[in-house]
């Protein structure tokens, strides 16, 4: 292939080419340095005074403002866990008071009941024995007024026996009157 | 190192290399890469102004919307800083010099970064499209290894000044030689070596960081130049439509590819040229041999009020 395109090393540039100096890559030029100094002496100067303290600041007072906030956040959680700590014990304990509370109440009504009961045993055995007692009285008044009432028939009947011949039909009468005043008095 | 295409050579590293703008007699006075230093400077001192004032902490009548960065400018370089602050310099240099360097080590990072980045912009390139040939304005200033290693003389400054403020004259000597020193005599001549090897690295470290952000930056676009002048060369090697435009499209495309690995690249050697002159400040610290026995130094609490 004629002009075939090949890549190598060739020592100088043909004439023609762009009509400009240029220094070789390794050239000692001082310019370019003495530039380079001078241009970034004055630039780290104008940026040490006008520039870095001010983004050094802004980064600080972020970085205070952060660990400020997170402080204060860190505070606020510790509060609400102690807040929250102790709404939880007062919980228990009331829970505990109540249930405390409860089983007295369940105590005392039991206690009450029981009281009451006894009470109302002993009032109804206590109602049960004076019955028995006044019972008791009536009989033996009722038993002591008829013997009395007896003895006064048998001394009236022997009266009247004193003062007449008691025929049997008077006799019949006489006895039929005294049951009959006997059984009035037992009525009674 | 040129392409050649037939009869006509293609230098890629043209779009690389620093470009003479003004000479008195055979002295260069103005360069390309001057201007571009100068301009980009301003550009990234106006960005980080207005940063600044979205980051600053407005009026108290803004209540907690005081605390908010405004923008999304302001909240792409805070989150870069705090990221690189927190995560990157305050584990390697502890709370107290994370503060002090944080100014110069932020400095260097975005100062770096948008040299970097505003090389990826093909601004001579278009401007070639319309006609204009030479521009004052263009090109990768890191891709220069004056400028790299401008800028690596300042962290070598910024590293000793820091070893012999932490140490002292004779703690620094004593820091050279390795621990050797109070020793045994007969040890005397190794920590002679030592401390010869020990001044040799102090100045091999700024030395690499230039060479590497330097190296990086002009193999990138090196490449990417190469990669984008395949199409021409086939053009003056005389192939015909469809091999042009099969190789200008194979080649645009992995060009394509190489631009993102360079954005990347743009980011990445900015952040390993500030944080190794980080780690290199830290290894002046006199505490430094303390540092595999002790604790890693609590995280960065802000300034108090």
């Amino acid at each position: 292939m004629p002009n075939a395109t090949t890549l190598f090393l060739a020592a100088e540039p043909v004439a023609g080419a762009h009509a400009v100096e240029r220094p070789e890559v390794m050239a000692l030029t001082w310019l370019p340095a003495v530039t380079a100094l001078v241009v970034f002496v004055l630039a780290f100067g104008f940026l040490y005074v006008m520039v870095w303290p001010k983004i050094i600041k802004g980064l600080d007072d972020r970085d205070q403002k952060i660990r400020r906030e997170i402080a204060n956040a860190e505070q606020a959680r510790e509060q609400a866990n102690a807040a929250l700590a102790k709404y939880e014990q007062e919980l228990a304990s009331a829970r505990e008071e109540a249930s405390r509370l409860i089983a007295q109440a369940r105590a005392d009504a039991k206690a009450v009941a029981v009281e009451f009961r006894d009470r109302n045993e002993a009032e109804l055995a206590e109602m049960k024995q004076r019955a028995i007692r006044d019972l008791e009285t009536a009989r033996r008044a009722a038993i002591t007024e008829l013997h009395a009432e007896t003895a006064t028939l048998a001394v009236s009947i022997a009266g009247r026996i004193l003062k007449r011949e008691i025929s049997v039909a008077d006799q019949q009468r006489l006895v039929e009157e005294s049951l009959g005043e006997l059984a009035g008095v037992r009525k009674r | 190192m040129f392409l050649l295409a037939g009869d006509v050579q293609i230098d890629p590293t043209e779009h690389v290399r620093d470009v003479v703008l003004l000479k008195i007699g055979e002295v260069p006075i103005v360069t390309m890469h001057m201007v571009t230093l100068i301009a980009v400077t301003v550009v990234f001192l106006l960005v980080m102004m207005k940063a600044a004032k979205a980051i600053a902490t407005g009026p108290e009548s803004e209540g907690n919307d005081r605390y908010m960065t405004r923008g999304r400018l302001g909240q792409i370089i805070e989150t870069m800083v705090v990221y690189l602050r927190d995560e990157m310099l305050a584990p390697v240099l502890g709370a107290r010099d994370t503060k002090r360097y944080l100014p110069y080590l932020m400095t260097l990072f975005f100062f770096v970064l948008f040299q970097n980045l505003f090389g990826m912009i093909p601004l001579a390139d278009i401007l070639h499209l319309f006609g204009v040939h030479q521009t004052p304005i263009g090109g990768t200033a890191t891709a220069n290894i004056m400028v790299t290693g401008a800028l690596a003389v300042l962290s070598f400054f910024m590293i000793e000044l820091h070893g012999f403020r932490e140490q002292g004259l004779k703690g620094w000597l004593l820091h050279n030689c390795g621990g050797l020193v109070p020793g045994p005599v007969y040890l005397l001549p190794i920590a002679l070596l030592v401390f010869v090897v020990e001044l040799a690295g102090h100045l091999i470290k700024p030395t690499a960081l230039a060479i590497r952000l330097f190296a990086n930056m002009f193999a990138g676009h090196t490449l990417m130049a190469v990669l984008l002048s395949f199409g021409l060369v086939a053009h003056h090697g005389g192939m015909g439509l469809l091999g042009i435009g099969t190789i200008s499209v194979i080649s645009g495309a992995a060009a394509v590819m190489v631009m993102f690995l360079e954005l990347f690249v743009a980011f990445l050697q900015a952040f390993i040229f500030m944080f190794l002159t980080a780690v290199f400040l830290s290894l002046m610290s006199h505490h430094e041999q303390e540092h595999e026995h002790t604790p890693p130094e609590p995280a960065l609490e802000p300034a108090s009020a």
